[in-house]
């Protein structure tokens, strides 16, 4: 079901006429530099409305740091962001409400230990859209149902599993209604049996068509659900092929040697 | 001579500016210190300096000697407002509590991260309703250990202020023992009257946020 699902999104979403149209994010030639390390090397890239990217490679590569410059959690050093169209590497833009449209989902989760799960989605919609009271509740629960996580509204994140926890960061970070979600390895952190809830969320969110922006290694799960893999090494893009070629046939050696020690790995779990 | 019942009595009479004095310099200690704690873990190089100053100078200095040299010393200069005793005693112990305070506040704000920080940005939150929303109430948990035992030191410490003559539970107890010749009622009394003052509050400040910090996995 969700494999047919999956392809129904691209049929509707991967025409040539969307994509130029509704681009949601957009880097150009983005660079990273810290002091002689070079962290992320020349960048463009494109999202569309409705797309779901998966970036992998190897740790250490700066996919992570790339993803928070998107975010504008990191300046960048050279390049530029924008997101829908409007630049945000330029001075004099509003930083607070950029990030207000864009859903980040850290790999460490970081929720918010003093507050509820309720209490962690809830505060965004109170503090950054300044909803009244009852509505943000209502849409903070609405979050926590998409990720099946109301019935565990009121416990705090130390009550809470890591699979969880993570579940209601997702939550936090869709409440908003954002533009795009950028996930920097949502299940890396989680014990394996934990990660296919997380996964489960995932997969809930592509069928309805969010923009995402996917740090992961979970390979069955790229190929079921993103339009496009990107191959990420020493802080640049090696590769960017629809997930059928990265399975079958890549065309960089790298991207060759890595597919096949990812694959070997998850045959093995 | 006194019985211990009429003693009491009178040294309860003390227990108010005893308190007065704690209480009020520590809440001094908390208007600077908190502030100074996010200054310096978020300002600017020549802040941190400033800071660190500011705390090795009034943690490194006994609080007699900070107290005599208030009254006495900056007292000759400026006779108001420092050779007010209560004032100058408040004064003088909120600053050191600040320093005290600040260093309590540090930890917290380090032991917390730079990760919550970090995702109350994500969320589009500024760097001024991050520290109030996220930062805040966690380092607050965090601290109160630390506070209770401060609050505990600022009443023990308040006796000092008997040498610039505040009238607190040391002074009458002082006034006791020169008037009856009695010197052992006096001071045991007094003894159990800073133990019942302090133990209960701090005790209960550690337990609450030790549990509350444990629950939270603070």
């Amino acid at each position: 079901m969700a494999r047919h699902m999956g392809e129904q999104k691209k049929e509707t979403v991967g025409t040539v006429e969307r994509k130029m149209t509704d681009i949601v994010m957009e880097c150009r030639n983005l660079s990273k530099i810290y002091g002689k390390i070079i962290a992320v090397k020349d960048v463009s890239l494109k999202i569309g409305e409705g797309e779901i990217k998966l970036i992998f490679g190897p740790s250490g590569s700066g996919k992570s740091t790339f993803l928070r410059c998107l975010a504008m959690l990191i300046k960048p050093t050279k390049g530029e962001v924008f997101l829908r169209g409007e630049c945000l590497t330029k001075s004099g833009v509003d930083l607070n409400k950029a990030r207000a449209r864009i859903g980040f989902v850290f790999q460490h989760i970081w929720l918010f230990h003093h507050l509820t799960a309720l209490g962690n989605v809830e505060l965004a919609l109170r503090r950054v859209l300044k909803l009244p009271k009852k509505e943000a509740r209502e849409r903070a629960m609405q979050a926590l149902r998409e990720v099946k996580m109301e019935k565990w509204a009121h416990h705090y994140p130390a009550q809470l599993s890591g699979g969880q926890q993570q579940r209601v960061g997702i939550a936090r970070a869709l409440a908003r209604n954002p533009d795009i979600i950028l996930l920097d390895e949502p299940t890396s952190a989680l014990d394996p049996e934990l990660t296919g809830e997380v996964i489960d969320t995932l997969r809930d969110l592509a069928k309805k068509g969010t923009t995402m922006l996917i740090v992961s290694h979970e390979m069955p799960f790229a190929r079921e659900v993103a339009d496009e893999m990107i191959f990420f090494d020493e802080g640049a893009i090696v590769e960017t092929e629809p997930p059928e070629i990265f399975f079958t046939n890549p065309r960089s050696e790298r991207a060759k040697i890595f597919m096949a020690r990812l694959i070997k790995r998850t045959r093995r779990e | 001579m006194l019985d211990v019942v009429q003693q009491l009595l009178l040294m309860l009479g003390g227990v108010y500016t005893t308190l007065s004095v704690s209480i009020l310099s520590f809440l001094l200690g908390l208007t600077i210190g908190l502030p100074l704690a996010f200054m310096r873990a978020y300002g600017s190089k020549p802040f941190q300096i400033l800071i660190d100053g500011f705390e090795k100078v009034f943690r490194g200095i006994p609080e007699l000697v900070l107290m005599l040299l208030f009254y006495w010393g900056i007292g000759y200069y400026f006779r108001t407002p420092f050779k007010n005793p209560f004032f100058t005693a408040t004064f003088v112990l909120g600053l050191r509590s600040a320093a005290n305070q600040s260093q309590i506040f540090r930890g917290a704000i380090r032991g917390i991260g730079e990760e919550q920080m970090l995702a109350a940005r994500s969320l589009g939150l500024s760097r001024i309703r991050s520290v109030i929303h996220v930062m805040l109430p966690q380092v607050f948990i965090s601290s109160t250990p630390g506070l209770g035992s401060e609050y505990a030191l600022l009443v023990k410490d308040s006796s000092y202020a008997w040498i610039i003559a505040v009238i607190d539970i040391m002074a009458i107890t002082d006034w006791i023992r020169k008037g009856t010749g009695d010197t052992v009622t006096p001071y045991l009394l007094a003894a159990l009257l800073y133990i019942l003052l302090t133990f209960p509050i701090a005790t209960w400040l550690d337990t609450w946020g030790s549990r509350k910090k444990k629950q939270l996995g603070l």
